[in-house]
């Protein structure tokens, strides 16, 4: 073949770059330090970020069932955990209870057969066959003195503050039975309907006092002068009684003041 | 032609490649064995074909030894984690130029050249030169000069994904299918992107074309 008429093509010209080579002394230098770097890679150990980047690639490229299992596992742990705190938390409120029930006992106990019987037969004058003090007080005794008792099925836990309003009672209703009764002292039951009361519908105070024409000239009395005549103290009377009206003292609010415990009512 | 000529070169020797990829899988069986000297083999194997692969994607000699060097580096550390499902070659090779496109994205703007020199001791670049040229001595060389420097230019203004392709396909003779394979793409991606890529350098390349 010519060269003159030889066709060049791409593929030609790209042939050349395969005769681009290094000289073969570049390959000793290539030897060594790839040796070198190959030495290097088997003597240096992969620091501790490089395994803990491995691992979290891991974990990320099978973040989904390793999500799934994370989110199972909370869930075992959380049902176990709660189930052994709930039966802890059982174990431990038991005994609170039965130690305060006791701690409580026993002081009621004490203070009954140390000071409150002897004081009770002397003052009082108890008769001899009477029942026990302890008797006496748990017929009488409301739920507000069998706290400590019922504690032992409770949870909530027992205060010092809260025993020695317990004993407080004890004492009181042990120091006079006759006011602790019910009928006379009135039951605790009453602290409860009054609040009962408080969470009625509130009312206008002065709307519900509608004292009549009668009350009102009865107490204004004092205050009026002396008429002659019937007829000219009724008239001043209704004047005053007018003045006097709520809706007046309602639309002037300088008429009246409060002040402490006493309402005042200027004219 | 030549193209169908490379397609059929890699075709008939799809059997010795496949020798090849036994050989190689014999010696990393033994690498991971815990016979580290048995990997200076598979280095003196490979290290020209790898060289020139990285050397013609960056078309820098010292850019191209140090990726040449860190990808058999980093062959040898992960050597373990070769299964055999593909031959070596073409695990390395991907490694390589995985690594090497990596360099070249980061350092975008910071390219030069820095070529070796054409030898003509290879009778096909002789032959080529004779037909491109009649000029002989100093006159020769300079022209020879030129020409590499007009198509290390013609290349780095293809991208870089169809300058692999061609560096692979033209220059080193990978199969379409062992570029698919090397680049994680498919055949006709590889076909698409020679097809283009020739189309730019036969354009860039006109005045030495005949």
């Amino acid at each position: 073949m010519n060269d003159s008429e030889r066709r060049i093509t791409v593929e030609d010209l790209l042939r050349l770059k395969r005769a681009e080579r290094p000289p073969p002394e570049f390959w000793a230098r290539f030897e060594s330090e790839i040796r070198a770097k190959q030495l290097a890679a088997i003597v240096v150990r992969r620091p501790l970020w490089d395994g803990a980047s491995r691992v979290f690639a891991f974990v990320y490229r099978n973040r989904i069932p390793f999500g799934a299992a994370a989110a199972l596992a909370v869930a075992w742990a959380g049902v176990k955990f709660e189930g052994g705190l709930l039966t802890g938390r059982a174990v431990a409120v038991s005994a609170a209870g039965q130690t305060a029930a006791a701690r409580v006992s026993a002081t009621a106990v004490q203070v009954a057969s140390a000071s409150v019987l002897p004081r009770t037969k002397a003052e009082i004058g108890a008769p001899e066959g009477a029942p026990p003090l302890q008797t006496a007080v748990d017929s009488n005794a409301s739920h507000l003195t069998k706290a400590p008792v019922a504690a032992q099925t409770e949870s909530a836990p027992r205060t010092p503050f809260a025993d020695g309003i317990g004993i407080a009672l004890v004492d009181f209703r042990a120091t006079g039975p006759d006011l602790a009764k019910s009928g006379v002292f009135g039951s605790d039951r009453e602290f409860e309907a009054s609040v009962t009361s408080m969470h009625q519908p509130a009312a206008e105070p002065l709307a519900q006092m509608d004292p009549s024409g009668e009350r009102l000239e009865r107490l204004l009395a004092p205050a009026l002068p002396v008429y002659s005549s019937s007829g000219a103290r009724a008239f001043a009377s209704d004047r005053v009684k007018q003045k006097a009206s709520y809706d007046r003292m309602y639309e002037s609010m300088d008429r009246y003041g409060a002040g402490g415990m006493s309402l005042e009512f200027r004219f | 032609m030549n193209a169908s000529k490379a397609i059929g070169k890699t075709l008939v020797a799809s059997p010795e490649r496949k020798l090849e990829a036994d050989a190689d899988l014999a010696v990393v069986r033994r690498v991971q064995a815990g016979d580290v000297a048995a990997f200076d083999r598979l280095i003196g194997k490979y290290r020209e074909r790898v060289l020139g692969i990285v050397y013609n994607m960056t078309s820098n000699r010292e850019d191209a030894a140090d990726l040449a060097q860190d990808a058999f580096i980093k062959a040898f550390q992960s050597i373990h984690r070769f299964q055999g499902q593909s031959s070596f070659f073409t695990w390395l090779y991907r490694i390589a130029v995985n690594s090497t496109l990596s360099h070249l994205r980061k350092n975008r703007l910071r390219s030069f050249s820095s070529l070796e020199s054409i030898r003509e001791d290879d009778p096909v670049s002789r032959e080529l030169v004779d037909a491109l040229t009649d000029r002989t001595g100093a006159g020769r060389e300079a022209f020879v000069r030129e020409l590499q420097e007009k198509l290390n230019d013609a290349m780095q203004k293809l991208s870089i994904n169809h300058r692999t392709v061609v560096t692979l396909f033209e220059i080193d003779g990978l199969s379409h299918q062992e570029i698919a394979e090397v680049m994680d793409c498919s055949v006709g991606t590889v076909r698409s992107r020679l097809h283009y890529a020739k189309q730019l350098l036969q354009a860039e390349l006109q005045p030495y074309l005949r």
